[in-house]
């Protein structure tokens, strides 16, 4: 046998002991540890408790309130995102590059600035204030102004997932589809679709984990009203407010459950279909 | 919006691109949707501060404790995105770089802030650094007080933007080559050097671009950091809790001036990135 | 003295890539790998540079046992097809690297340093081009600085992947003569891999030409053109 050294790629053993040792440790202290601990709060009295936590009535309408913002904020945003990758990745225009900035935008802005600039459109004081209270639409404090927050702030989720993918992808396949006699609707369901439905799919995922979790903004629009406009998220914060702690982890723990099953479905995409994923995932 | 589609086809007359349809429909569509769910509420934000008046705008911002809320949200982020990035890096190196019995689930729980609602992140991180708490009763036998203190703040911040770092570097790392380690090598240069001087600097555009990142999620964080913070004015009072505040009070210009400079901040920082990025693919 | 390849072989996982491949070379001799793709010949470049290792088999160089000692301390100037310049330094800090990494009583002054850089950059015809960045200069040019770069250590052996491989006919040639010109300026012994054997008879003293990780033929330029000793061989040459 040859005497065998490390590649000249290869860190010497004590350094990889090291860094391994340091990055499990980060990881584990900073993000594991509060995972753990929410669900050890929330099943501190059994799971009998955790069931009763739920089912109280509160908690369901602030479930219900959520899905009903999520269900309408995604798939307006998969809507708008899969007509913002078509016009971009399909056509050349002027500007097209301050509008792909200009979507990204929400995502560099603070929620709760998010959240103010519907107030100053839609509260009382705002521009719209006036005329929505003399024609009694209700708008911030209620369902729209959750569901408006909650749009601004997965806004680009599914956007900038597919706007790389379709971009790489060209549009041969679709001028081969229309120069064969494809209506427009028929190229995309046909042809486009079937290409770029994981990266769609991974993106919907990322932008429903937001918009059941979103705090920030939420927070700002909603007026806290318990079991009327409280999303699940503010409804932890209302409960934790009153030191019901157990609540609050048991609504936790769901939301962490969710964020978990978020987790594995996007580790399933990206390992499984990691060819069909934008570029950006490659790794 | 009809008028802007209609522009845009005017302007760019059918070519071999256009035999797709829905050219029109599409951009209609992105247009309406962004400006009418975007840029109207954001010109409403930039719009509100003005009948304040320039004096009245700088009064507004220049009170100590708005100040003071500014200097953490954005001192922290700093300090937070350095962290992140210092850790970042390793923990990128180590996923891409080495193999080990569990690491795809290391790798994928790098997202959990990301999927984390941040008020269960916030509620989380306060329990465990509480002087009561699994980490704060470790830390108060040394006599140090994270929940409550700024030092919440920074952990919140820490903990919120670490995934921006990590899978910024990532990418670049697993791209980065062999071939320049090899001859590096070949030149005489130990494991160390190599990693010091052609590993680290060819990393650098990536590891910055990562910070500017964490630290534009940071100075804008709200929820995980509530909790923790104690909240305490001029002390631990983060700048988005301070417009909140401001609105409870219906101080909407007052809000709405704080909301400004941050969002200045971010676009700062949007342009920064753009910099960095352009800067990085020059040396390319 | 000279360099002696004894029966290496080398597996990856469950392919042999080399099955036992010897030549020897006389010191300051210029050799050239020449086969097909797959033939082992960059394994057996990458064996001899450090950056992997032999199953079996043993290469001696002068009085060292070769295959013993680590890349870093082989001082074996190394050139990569794809170039692997350092893309965060200039051509001057390229070229340099090799001696500012030398241990503190090894490391030559910095006008010592800035001097031989000097040189080197008139001897690979690229002077006044040390404060470019890598990204600045042609495919030709950067390979020049990946050589003069692989020269700055004064090397005991050069050793060279494809070096050509990914530039265009004419700088192809123009590159190659040069190669030839420093190879005899400094007397290094060089192993040069390549798959075009206009390339491998120009350029080099001696030629193996390798298939399925051994070598078929070796000799002279001349001999083996004119006397292919197997079928393989009269094949790959007529191709």
């Amino acid at each position: 046998m040859k005497k065998r050294f490390l590649k000249p790629t290869e860190d010497p053993l004590w350094l990889r002991l090291f860094l391994g040792a340091v990055a499990i440790a980060f990881i584990a202290i900073l993000l594991l540890l509060p995972l753990a601990l929410v669900f050890k709060e929330a099943f501190a009295n059994g799971i009998g408790a955790f069931w009763i936590a739920i089912k109280e009535p509160d908690t369901l309408a602030s479930v219900r309130l959520s899905l009903i913002a999520a269900g309408i904020a995604v798939p307006l945003n998969m809507v708008f995102g899969i007509a913002a990758a078509w016009c971009i990745t399909k056509y050349d225009f002027p500007g097209k590059t301050f509008l792909v900035t200009l979507i990204d935008l929400p995502f560099s802005v603070s929620p709760v600035v998010a959240g103010l600039i519907y107030v100053l459109v839609f509260g009382a004081q705002g521009w719209f204030g006036r005329s929505l209270a003399d024609n009694n639409i209700h708008i911030l404090f209620a369902v729209p102004g959750i569901v408006l927050a909650t749009i601004f702030v997965t806004f680009p989720f599914v956007a900038r997932e597919l706007i790389p993918l379709m971009a790489d992808q060209g549009c041969d396949e679709e001028e081969a589809a229309a120069t064969l006699g494809a209506t427009g609707l028929q190229t995309f369901l046909r042809v486009t679709l079937p290409n770029i439905k994981w990266g769609l799919l991974y993106g919907v995922l990322l932008c429903n984990a937001r918009a059941l979790g979103e705090f920030g903004a939420v927070s700002v629009v909603s007026g806290h009203i318990r079991g009327v406009t409280n999303t699940m998220p503010l409804h932890v914060q209302l409960l934790y407010d009153n030191y019901d702690y157990p609540g609050a982890f048991t609504v936790a723990a769901l939301l962490a459950m969710l964020a978990l099953l978020t987790l594995a479905l996007k580790s399933l995409l990206e390992w499984r279909y990691a060819d069909e994923l934008a570029a950006a995932h490659r790794h | 919006m009809k008028i802007m589609s209609a522009i845009g086809l005017k302007l760019f007359p059918l070519r071999s691109r256009h035999v797709l349809p829905g050219f029109r429909l599409s951009l209609g569509f992105t247009l309406f949707y962004l400006i009418s769910l975007v840029l109207i509420p954001l010109l409403a934000l930039v719009i509100r501060p003005m009948e304040l008046g320039p004096s009245g705008f700088w009064a507004a911002i220049s009170t100590p404790r708005v100040l003071a809320s500014l200097r953490l949200s954005f001192g922290m982020a700093l300090a937070a995105a350095v962290i992140d990035s210092f850790f970042g890096v390793i923990i990128a190196w180590v996923l891409v770089r080495y193999r080990f019995p569990g690491k795809g689930f290391l790798d994928a729980v790098i997202d959990l802030p990301f999927s984390l609602p941040t008020a269960v992140a916030g509620i989380a991180l306060s329990t465990l650094y509480a002087p009561n708490g699994w980490i704060g009763s470790v830390l108060a036998e040394y006599g140090i007080r994270v929940a409550y203190t700024p030092y919440g703040v920074l952990v919140a911040m820490v903990f919120i933007s670490l995934p921006f770092t990590v899978r910024t570097v990532q990418p670049v790392m697993a791209e980065l080559g062999l071939e320049v380690e090899e001859a590096a090598a070949t030149l005489g240069a130990t494991r160390l050097q190599t990693l010091a001087r052609v590993v680290l600097p060819m990393l650098w555009p990536a590891v910055l671009t990562g910070m500017a990142m964490a630290f534009a999620r940071a100075a804008g964080e709200y929820g995980s950091i509530i909790f923790i913070a104690g909240n305490i004015p001029a002390v631990s009072e983060i700048a988005p809790l301070l417009i909140i505040t401001k609105l409870e009070q219906y101080d909407y210009a007052g809000a709405a001036a704080i909301g400004v400079v941050m969002l200045a901040a971010s676009f700062v920082m949007l342009l920064a990135l753009n910099g960095l990025q352009s800067w990085a693919a020059k040396r390319r | 003295m000279s360099l002696t390849v004894d029966s290496v072989a080398k597996k990856f996982g469950r392919f042999p890539a080399l099955n036992g491949a010897s030549f020897v070379a006389p010191q300051g001799g210029f050799v050239s790998l020449l086969g097909p793709s797959g033939s082992g010949k960059t394994t057996l470049l990458r064996i001899l540079g450090g950056l992997e290792f032999a199953d079996s088999g043993s290469v001696r160089f002068v009085d060292l046992n070769w295959l013993d000692m680590p890349a870093r301390t082989r001082n074996a100037g190394f050139v990569f097809q794809q170039y692997a310049l350092f893309k965060h330094m200039t051509v001057a800090d390229n070229i340099a690297f090799g001696l500012k990494v030398r241990p503190r009583n090894r490391r030559p002054s910095s006008a010592d340093i800035h001097k031989r850089v000097t040189e080197l950059l008139d001897l690979v015809q690229l002077s006044g081009l040390e404060a470019r960045y890598p990204s600045q200069l042609s495919g030709g040019q950067r390979q020049r600085v990946a050589l003069a770069r692989a020269l700055a250590i004064e090397p005991r052996m050069l050793l060279l992947d494809e070096p050509f491989g990914a530039l265009d006919a004419k700088v192809r040639k123009e590159l190659r003569t040069d190669l030839r010109r420093i190879h005899d300026h400094a007397g290094v012994t060089t192993v040069f891999v390549t798959h075009d054997q206009e390339e491998a008879f120009a350029v080099a003293d001696l030629v193996a030409v390798m298939k399925d990780g051994r070598i078929e033929q070796y000799g002279a330029p001349a001999d083996v053109r004119r006397n292919p000793t197997t079928a393989f061989v009269s094949e790959f040459l007529s191709a």
